[in-house]
């Protein structure tokens, strides 16, 4: 037994020091941020000795984050509810209203899980283009709902299943057609899911570069991604100011990930554990 | 599908509590109108998911196909049979982005056995196993753009990893100038980014693991290894068979941050993978057409190593 115990603090030391490993890259990153130019070309690793927002106020304002940063609130706003709102009614077609085909239907959807990005992305920036959806709000908006859609009705007819059919039932008796099933019972009801799927394709929308980059190509439309890979040609003499900018970009997704860990990991596993 | 060809909604003996209270309700209602509005509503309510799905991304992959067999530029349009995949074949870049996957596949136990080590300790409840799953899972929300620019500072040829490596008395190595060292530096900053993911998938997997399992193997004596070889892997086969699958897709297509923000190919083509390629060619070449024959192979590719994987892992369940 004593053996055991002192095995499992051996095992414990590495996972520490992995764990270090894990948030040291960040901690570097944010420390830099609030160092000088001279004081991170001295010494890059000793600790800031005050809290510095220059550099954060540079990278905000005249390198242009502010704009890179409300063009990607506008994009994962706009594709997250977009998601949602297909997303559920899908789902809780496929659910709860069996109707031909629907089988076929969810099948079809699992198979466009599996087709990349990479694989259609030529055909369909050719098509976004042909119809003058390039380097608008709505046509990249229009790119992450394809992408992350079959995700989403997988996600929400998968919780949607979960809901016993005699509530359904109950709320047709009351009078209710689908819509109004829909709408006063699996809405509600999803509320849990959907928190989780939209947090979900939120952080995947947010984090997105590939997609970004294709649709949206001229400068005042780029996303936060998109710009903080600009912004690193652009400050490469200037660590302490491109280190803010990838400081601004992380620090939502940051804030994110601490609300809402348990719900981000549920729905990631959510696919592994069925089927 | 013709309107006549699917039974009613409403009059569905499949479950047995709807037929009567539906059918009370239409009764009820005054309009006919109604009923059949109710009897459209499956599709009125998946037709927009539909149309998304198959407009922009099923439709696309068969345009893609068709697509990768005509030219570019002069020959725009008209049919250049195998053209584009006989050049595809002889270009170096494009053999070593294969060659990187077939580093890739070599590489994946690797990046599968770490999380599940791990997941194994923290099921195992090491001290603090509570902490370690909600730190190691951080990275995985960052966006790879964060993870390379964070790491272009950390392994720049004077920074901190070198200098952790000058203290251990080993030499600075160029990570990303060095065309021999580049692609795994890229992977493993890949890795260190994403075995969050897995951890918790393998976790979520051992919670369906049964308990009594495992005191049954530890009261009869069995040591870790053991443990893990005949109580563990064949409970967790279909999740480990779900990482593996997870993290080959996640390794193909989600690289692009990365090798863009670090490498960007380079040096020397070395850190080129398909996907990169692909964007290339169609943003930079400007030879839509011959990229869309890459995406072509990338997805035979991935299609091959998946099913390959599934089938190898299930002989392997199966044996044990």
């Amino acid at each position: 037994m004593r053996g055991a115990r002192i095995s499992r603090w051996l095992i414990a030391l590495p996972m520490a020091l992995l764990a270090l490993a894990t948030i040291y890259p960040l901690v570097f990153t944010g420390n830099a941020a609030m160092k000088t130019r001279r004081d991170y070309i001295l010494d890059r690793f000793a600790f800031a000795d005050t809290l510095r927002w220059d550099n954060i106020a540079t990278a905000w304002t005249s390198a242009g984050t502010a704009r890179y940063f409300l063009n990607s609130v506008i994009v994962v706003a706009g594709a997250v509810a977009v998601l949602l709102l297909l997303g559920s009614m899908a789902g809780f077609a496929l659910s709860h209203l069996r109707f031909r085909g629907s089988r076929a239907l969810f099948l079809g959807c699992l198979a466009a899980l599996f087709v990349p990005f990479q694989v259609i992305m030529v055909p369909l920036v050719r098509t976004m283009a042909d119809t003058g959806l390039v380097d608008t709000y709505p046509g990249l908006i229009l790119a992450y709902v394809a992408q992350y859609l079959p995700f989403t009705i997988y996600l929400m007819t998968s919780y949607y299943s979960a809901i016993p059919a005699e509530i359904v039932d109950a709320a047709r008796i009351d009078g209710n057609t689908s819509y109004g099933v829909y709408r006063r019972i699996m809405l509600p009801m999803g509320r849990p899911a959907l928190l989780s799927v939209g947090v979900l394709n939120a952080l995947f929308c947010w984090n997105d570069v590939l997609i970004a980059l294709l649709m949206m190509p001229s400068a005042e439309h780029r996303t936060l991604m998109v710009g903080v890979t600009s912004l690193r040609g652009q400050y490469s003499a200037d660590i302490p100011t491109f280190a803010s900018g990838v400081l601004i970009a992380a620090v939502p997704v940051l804030a994110v990930y601490l609300f809402f860990q348990r719900r981000i990991a549920d729905a990631v596993t959510a696919g592994s554990t069925k089927g | 599908m013709p309107l006549g060809d699917f039974t009613p909604l409403l009059a569905r003996p499949a479950r047995a509590g709807r037929a009567d209270g539906t059918g009370a309700a239409s009764q009820a209602s005054p309009r006919k109108g109604r009923l059949s509005s109710e009897r459209l509503s499956p599709f009125v309510l998946i037709a927009p998911a539909v149309l998304v799905i198959v407009l922009f991304r099923l439709w696309p992959l068969l345009l893609g196909v068709n697509f990768s067999f005509t030219g570019d530029g002069e020959r725009n349009g008209s049919a250049v049979g195998l053209d584009n995949y006989a050049e595809l074949f002889t270009d170096p870049l494009f053999l070593g982005a294969l060659r990187n996957v077939g580093w890739l596949v070599l590489l994946l136990p690797v990046a599968v056995a770490i999380p599940g080590m791990l997941a194994t300790f923290i099921y195992l409840r090491v001290p603090g196993h509570r902490f370690y799953r909600s730190v190691y899972f951080f990275p995985a929300v960052l966006s790879p753009v964060i993870v390379g620019s964070i790491f272009n500072l950390l392994l720049s040829f004077d920074g901190p990893v070198n200098r952790l490596l000058g203290l251990a008395g080993l030499g600075p190595v160029d990570w990303l100038g060095d065309s021999n060292v580049a692609m795994f530096t890229v992977v493993g900053v890949h890795v260190w980014a994403t075995f969050g993911m897995s951890l918790v998938v393998f976790l979520s997997g051992f919670a369906t693991l049964d308990p009594a399992l495992l005191d049954a193997a530890r009261s009869d004596g069995a040591t870790l290894p053991q443990v893990i070889r005949h109580v563990i892997i064949p409970g967790l086969s279909r999740t480990i068979q779900f990482v593996f699958v997870t993290t080959m897709i996640g390794m193909l297509t989600s690289m692009f941050g990365l090798i863009y923000v670090m490498t960007s190919g380079g040096p020397g083509g070395s850190t080129y993978l398909p996907e990169y390629y692909i964007w290339i060619q169609q943003g930079q070449m400007n030879r839509p057409a011959f990229a869309s024959a890459a995406s072509t192979v990338l997805f035979l590719v991935m299609l091959v190593v998946g099913l390959a994987q599934v089938s190898f892992l299930r002989r392997t369940g199966r044996e044990d």
